[in-house]
């Protein structure tokens, strides 16, 4: 099994890359399309786009079993919010690799009376699952760094000489000066939301690997979101948006170092 | 360029396994219609398979140029001039084969359209025969070698003095210079399994271009059989590099 996952890995760039081309053309295939250029471009766009799909399926054809294997060593994660997101997560996607090996199956012809829609609708509904699990992974990352960031930044500086300005329970504890609590609450509140924004961002700058990988899953939501018609956005935009993921993970197979673990 | 070579070369497994399904599906497709004009449907689908699969293979190929050509800069540089000269010849060959196999590929996708296909098909298994043919006398230069390499050796003498006088009845020993060369061929080659596995995916997959270029035809059960047996060999090779011919 070992060896299969070693030999499975080794076509995630090009694949990586495909993703990106075939997400270039659909993006390629909306500008045209609003542009008003020749039906016959646009058709060749629209079929070099198919193409790619359907290459990329047949691609993607042992990717269960990776994502099984994966899935067998998250259990064996000491956290348990990451034991449990990542366990899930790589379920998730084993399941939508599984259906959509059928459909790749079903558009080859291979299986003959194919429900594509049904099978296309399932294989994004799993796919959905495991981005949700995958942003609430990051979200939780993001938590506990900020928490870190926050005991850091107290242990720096020394508690300042006014009660009213220690940390977030600014705006709970009540203001010592007789002045509305309207006018007060609201300078505090942009100053702790100012805080926390910085807060936030230096975090992130500081965990690349962290921010691509939440850059990349919120960029990659929207494509589900689509196809489901949870949150339809039209093709340009989901266009934009799996080309921007396949970029992001191009980097991080070209700079692993970029490639958030475990 | 070592980076996008480095990046290329990591799909190569997977171009194996296909390439062996698709020559397995011509194989079954020439062996199904031989024998009953009836499964017309799993035919079908064999069929289907078999063009998914070369259509997929040409789309992961779009890169293989820049490979082949860093390999042909690799391979001037070696010490030796016979393996210099063949394995530099095979590699432009073979970049140039991609360069017809992309354009091949374009046109099947609609990008370029007034191309002449049979021309281009035709270059491309010029190209290909030719990568082949300096594979194949690389592979004969290096048997060449270790055979003169292993006849030198003195215990190797006392081996083929001991075989050729085991059975001095035996009918088939009526040369004893041709059995003499046959065993000193067989006992390298069992030697150097990686030279032998070479030398028989290039012969395997010679019948190929030989059939396409109308230089010797032979069937499509043919041609599927010999793709099939060189993608095996490919395939085992990649899973155990001590297998792989080197340089």
């Amino acid at each position: 099994m070992d060896s299969w996952v070693r030999f499975n890995s080794q076509s995630q760039a090009k694949e990586r890359v495909l993703r990106a081309a075939q997400y270039a053309c659909t993006l390629l295939g909306y500008t045209l399309q609003k542009g008003g250029v020749a039906a016959e471009l646009h058709k060749t766009v629209t079929q070099l786009e198919a193409h790619m799909s359907l290459t990329r399926k047949l691609l993607r054809l042992g990717n269960s079993v990776e994502a099984l294997e994966a899935a067998k060593r998250a259990i064996h994660l000491s956290d348990s919010v990451l034991r449990l997101c990542l366990t899930i997560s790589h379920l998730n996607r084993a399941m939508y690799f599984a259906c959509d090996n059928v459909l790749w199956a079903g558009k080859t012809g291979l299986i003959s009376k194919l429900d594509q829609d049904k099978w296309s609708q399932r294989s994004f509904r799993y796919y959905l699952f495991a981005l949700i699990l995958n942003l609430t992974r990051d979200v939780y990352e993001l938590r506990l760094l900020i928490e870190c960031e926050e005991r850091y930044r107290a242990s720096k500086s020394p508690p300042s000489a006014y009660p009213g300005n220690n940390g977030p329970a600014d705006h709970l504890s009540s203001p010592s000066s007789p002045a509305s609590p309207a006018a007060v609450a609201l300078p505090v509140m942009s100053a702790w939301l100012r805080r926390r924004v910085h807060l936030v961002a230096t975090v992130l700058y500081s965990n690349p690997p962290l921010l691509l990988d939440l850059l990349k899953n919120s960029c990659d939501i929207f494509i589900p979101l689509d196809r489901l018609g949870i949150y339809p956005t039209g093709k340009g935009f989901v266009g934009a948006c799996g080309l921007a993921s396949s970029v992001l993970s191009i980097l991080t197979i070209v700079h692993p170092w970029l490639k958030l673990k475990p | 360029m070592d980076a996008v070579v480095k990046f290329t070369n990591q799909s190569q497994g997977r171009d194996r396994v296909f390439r062996a399904t698709q020559y397995a599906c011509a194989l079954s497709i020439y062996l199904l219609q031989k024998k009953s004009s009836e499964r017309k449907d799993l035919v079908a689908k064999l069929k289907s398979l078999e063009a998914t699969m070369s259509a997929g293979r040409k789309l992961f190929r779009l890169g293989n140029t820049l490979n082949s050509i860093e390999a042909a800069k690799r391979t001037m540089q070696l010490s030796d001039p016979v393996l210099c000269l063949c394995l530099t010849v095979a590699n432009i060959n073979r970049a140039l084969y991609f360069i017809c196999d992309n354009v091949l590929w374009a046109r099947s996708v609609g990008l370029i359209r007034d191309i002449d296909k049979e021309h281009w098909s035709l270059n491309a298994s010029r190209c290909y025969f030719f990568s082949l043919v300096m594979n194949l006398s690389r592979d004969v230069y290096e048997i060449i070698q270790l055979m003169v390499q292993k006849a030198r050796k003195g215990h190797f003498r006392q081996k083929m003095d001991q075989h050729l006088s085991e059975n001095p009845e035996v009918a088939e020993v009526v040369i004893p210079q041709l059995d003499a060369f046959l065993f000193l061929l067989l006992e390298s080659l069992k030697s150097h399994p990686a030279v032998a596995l070479d030398t028989l995916k290039n012969t395997c997959d010679l019948f190929i271009p030989l059939d396409r270029l109308g230089i010797y035809k032979s069937n499509a059960g043919v041609v599927g059989f010999c793709g099939l047996i060189s993608s095996l060999i490919g395939i085992v090779t990649l899973a155990q590099p001590k297998l792989k011919i080197k340089p």
